[in-house]
């Protein structure tokens, strides 16, 4: 089912939905710098910037978030599970990368054996409305690992940016509940035309070449390859590239307490910093940025791979915008390439 | 939906110091409500995430076996925030636990088999699980002999002192305990755990070896095994890595794309050379 | 010019074996940015570049390699992190070779990105102009008007103690005071000047990149890693989040050269640098201290002096 939905609407739109639903969207912190975010007032979503800084996955695994709370008291210490949510919740204005990139941590967190409960209440409560790229930005290679700018899979609702409005398009049974939504005008012949011609244009400009196919087979080879003794050298172990990927889904988990009360809490947490994997008795198992480093491009690549069947990265580009140095994750993937033995920028030497 | 974040209460019933520098406490914990310790099984070699609120959690090795009904044993180690904080509290204080996890050790496979268990310093705690599962009369008759070598630095660093004892008087185990260095009272064995090996030599035919240790000890008895002709899938042994969530959730204590808390700890040599050296 | 002189200066210090290791700039995927480039073949010299856009500290870099002889190209405040670097015993094998190039003042390329609207697909460097090409703009831009704040004040562009200078020494600007920016802040009242931090910080979300760019910040054990005891938390609640800066920003004092890593490394453009001009102010105001100019002076907060000023301890 297609709609139209003018942008002089969109507004009160938002109003009508955060009645009902726990709104969460873009917001733009500063210029520049967007983040998703529960949404107080409609006026603060902003949906200009493609590549927020931080992902979608901060709505279904927040940075920090708290497990159980506790207070020891005579007898026992009764522990209060935190998991529930109040409301239902409605994930606005996330690109299709992002969407991907929760089905890929959906398959780490909701397996067989184990389940992690915090991420399947927000999932199982939230409604995802994505939003259509028009135009993707030369570090947007998301046509690599599968995906693209125009790409529904995951959605429930689908939204394109058509200048004057969005058309909206419902994809599954939560999106069928929008059916009736006062704002929705019937999408004509002229809008269906123009969704075409930006998806047209959008798919021609992502960037389709990076050799992702075959990476896990070809980095089997390369476990104990001299090219991670100088691809990590620039790297300076901070964690902007897990922190802002939509795939990384690392945490540690402390407990904050004073005296009889406290909680424990999950927070995000880096492979790339050192004592990521520092043992009590000193030993650490990954002590250089060598290691550490194959360790994060090798999880991406191979591991996750070999466990999922297809790797964990969706191409959004974050780590090549925002990396303090420049590190540019497609120059390592062509680097393992068979058909290309240095970067196209410079040499791995 | 059951939260495996969530520990489950235990009570500390008894605590003891296993060790001379008193590094080493014994705990063991029972279940404060029944219908936990029902549904509670477990096989050697599995571990518990134990927690003591406020401070935190860590993983450890069942030291007890399914058979001893009742309650469970844990050996701590005192090195960090936690581990202090577990060997502070005391008899009567609430622990929790989340449990079992991991793989444990591949009882079917050793099935109608031999067994050697060698085992150094503190890493000895779900070896003695293992020990005193096959030694059950239940399941005694279920493998043919039973090896165990263990040594530690000092006749005051080996664990279960009592329990040892009491296995070296049966003639279904033969058990070689050896120290590094002795002490005047020590009567025992003095020598290297790769060097009693060596001399023990069991046979490899239709033996699979069990080895757990610190490093150090593992680098210099590997060869022995090597020597002695076992093949890579009858070696194993329990890996310890730094762990946060227990369920492979966290990313934490990866090997290659195998979780030390999900897939292992327990792994074979076999399985090891297939991954990259991280650990 | 420079660059092509910079090449062949490296060329031979790789080809006599005076160094083992050159660490420079390297252009590479991204306008308006240029990549650290660690050079050890004679021939790799030919992916080192000199312009505008070379904003890192390289010298957060030296202690990975300590064990070589290292060459490193430096502007004038990452000479000074050298400077001080060596004063607190950093080097005990080899000092590294300091490569210096006086510093046209780097471009801001947040700043330019803002100016523009859309993706800004090439930049290039025309004497004092910027040429910025996207798929609907081709703008010039003056290329003072982008420089960073820090370089705008800066009155060290020469690199000091260096053994190679590459280019001629350049005038210094006389000393400005802080920025107009930070200026401004300072003469808020105290609560506007923390209703101002909090909301900058607010952003931050611990990834540690203005530490791990900082090559002042080197410690094998940070205090927010320390567990017992157990500083600060690692989540994002306010009171975490401004321990973290502050007390990261008192460490640094007598000891940062302003060089700005930390504010350019920042995904959530946190201006850091009004920190830290501010207390750079104030160490030089209370003990006629600037980091890495003289190679002799300890940094004041590591000696005592019965001469310094204790207004602010009695």
């Amino acid at each position: 089912m297609k709609f139209k939905l003018d942008k002089k609407d969109f507004e009160n739109f938002l109003k009508d939905l955060m009645e009902t639903y726990d709104l969460f969207a873009p917001v733009q912190l500063t210029e520049g710098v967007s983040v998703f975010k529960k949404i107080d007032k409609p006026e603060e979503v902003n949906l200009t910037q493609l590549v927020p800084q931080k992902s979608a996955k901060e709505v279904f695994f927040p940075q920090s978030e708290t497990m159980f709370r506790y207070e020891m008291s005579e007898n026992q210490s009764p522990i209060v599970s935190e998991q529930k949510i109040g409301r239902e919740r409605v994930l606005l204005g996330a690109r299709p990368c992002d969407i991907e990139a929760i089905f890929i941590v959906e398959k780490v967190f909701i397996g067989e054996d184990y389940t992690d409960v915090y991420f399947l209440e927000k999932r199982k409560k939230t409604t995802i409305i994505t939003l259509a790229c028009n135009h993707p930005l030369t570090t947007c290679f998301c046509s690599s690992t599968g995906g693209g700018p125009f790409r529904k899979d995951g959605s429930d609702l689908f939204m394109i940016d058509l200048g004057e409005s969005y058309l909206v398009e419902l994809l599954t049974e939560k999106g069928l509940a929008f059916s009736k939504n006062r704002f929705f005008k019937e999408a004509g012949s002229k809008e269906i035309r123009l969704v075409k011609e930006l998806e047209e244009k959008a798919a021609k400009k992502t960037d389709s070449s990076i050799p992702v196919e075959g990476i896990e087979k070809r980095l089997d080879l390369m476990v104990e390859s001299p090219f991670w003794d100088r691809i990590h050298e620039k790297c300076i172990g901070c964690g902007t590239c897990t922190f802002l990927c939509p795939t990384c889904h690392c945490f540690d988990i402390t407990d904050e307490a004073t005296n009889q009360k406290g909680e424990r809490v999950r927070n995000w947490d880096s492979c790339l910093f050192p004592i990521y994997s520092l043992e009590t008795s000193g030993h650490n198992p990954r002590p250089t940025g060598r290691e550490r480093t194959r360790q994060r491009l090798m999880h991406k690549f191979n591991y996750y791979p070999k466990n999922f069947g297809r790797v964990a990265c969706v191409g959004c580009g974050r780590c090549i915008l925002y990396c303090p140095v420049q590190f540019d994750v497609r120059e390592a993937i062509l680097y393992t390439s068979s058909r290309r033995t240095e970067g196209r920028k410079g040499k791995f030497k | 939906m059951k939260n495996p974040y969530l520990p489950i209460p235990m009570i500390l019933k008894k605590a003891r110091i296993e060790t001379s520098d008193r590094m080493l406490r014994t705990l063991e914990l029972t279940f404060r409500h029944p219908e936990d310790e029902e549904k509670f099984r477990y096989v050697p070699g599995q571990f518990c995430e134990l927690s003591a609120l406020g401070k935190g959690e860590a993983p450890f090795g069942i030291a007890s076996s399914p058979t001893e009904k009742g309650s469970l044993k844990f050996t701590i180690n005192k090195a960090g925030l936690v581990t202090t904080e577990l060997h502070r509290l005391e008899e009567g204080s609430e622990i929790g636990i989340r449990g079992p996890l991991g793989n444990g050790y591949p009882i079917d496979l050793f099935q109608g088999k031999n067994l050697v268990i060698i085992g150094g310093g503190f890493a000895f705690t779900t070896l003695r699980s293992l020990i005193a599962y096959f030694l059950h009369p239940e399941n005694r008759a279920r493998i043919k002999g039973i090896t165990v070598i263990y040594g530690a630095r000092m006749p005051g660093l080996l664990l279960y002192k009592e329990e040892l004892l009491e296995w070296e008087k049966r003639d279904d185990l033969r058990l070689v305990t050896t120290v590094d260095w002795g002490d005047k009272d020590w009567k025992g064995k003095v020598g290297l755990v790769p060097n009693v090996l060596e001399e023990a030599a069991p046979s490899a035919e239709e033996t699979y070896a069990v080895i757990c240790g610190p490093p150090v000890m593992i680098k210099f008895t590997f060869p022995k095994l090597m020597a002695l002709r076992f093949p890579n899938e009858r070696i194993f042994t329990s890996l310890e890595k730094r762990m946060k969530c227990g369920i492979g959730k966290c990313g934490r204590c990866n090997i290659g794309h195998l979780y030390v808390c999900k897939d292992g700890p327990v792994f074979s040599y076999g399985q090891l050379e297939k991954l990259p050296k991280d650990y | 010019m420079i660059q092509q002189k910079l090449r062949e200066k490296a060329k031979e210090l790789l080809s006599s074996k005076t160094v083992d290791l050159i660490i420079g700039y390297g252009s590479w995927t991204l306008p308006l940015r240029t990549t650290p480039v660690f050079i050890r073949a004679p021939e790799g010299v030919e992916s080192l570049v000199w312009n505008s856009f070379c904003e890192n500290n390289l010298t957060t870099y030296l202690h990975k390699f300590s064990r070589l002889k290292v060459g490193v190209v430096v502007k004038g405040c990452d000479a000074r992190s050298v400077t001080a670097l060596g004063l607190e015993k950093r080097f005990p094998n080899h000092r590294p070779l300091l490569i210096g190039i006086p510093c046209q003042r780097m471009v801001d390329r947040k700043k330019v990105k803002k100016a523009v609207k859309g993706e800004i697909l090439q930049a290039v460097e025309q004497g004092e102009l910027l040429l910025v090409k996207g798929e609907d703009f081709n703008v010039t831009l003056k290329r003072e008007d982008f420089l960073y704040s820090v370089c705008q004040v800066c009155t060290h562009r020469t690199p000091l103690h260096a053994d190679v200078l590459i280019g001629d020494p350049v005038e210094e600007s006389p000393l400005v005071d802080l920025h107009p920016d930070v200026k401004a802040l300072e003469g808020k009242s105290p609560e506007e000047r923390w209703e101002f931090f909090q909301k900058e910080i607010s952003r931050c979300i611990r990834c540690y990149a203005c530490r791990e760019a900082c090559p002042m910040c080197y410690c094998s054990e940070c205090f927010v890693d320390s567990s017992r005891p157990r500083w600060i938390e690692k989540s994002l609640s306010p009171s975490d989040l401004a321990f973290y800066h502050i007390v990261r920003a008192y460490h640094q004092t007598g000891r940062c050269t302003g060089c700005g890593a930390c504010e350019r490394a920042c995904p959530m453009d946190i201006r850091l640098t009004h920190l830290t001009q501010k207390l750079n102010q104030e160490v030089k105001g209370l003990y006629g201290f600037e980091t890495g100019i003289q190679p002799e002076t300890l940094p004041p907060l590591s000696t005592f002096n019965p001469e310094d000023e204790q207004e602010f301890i009695k």
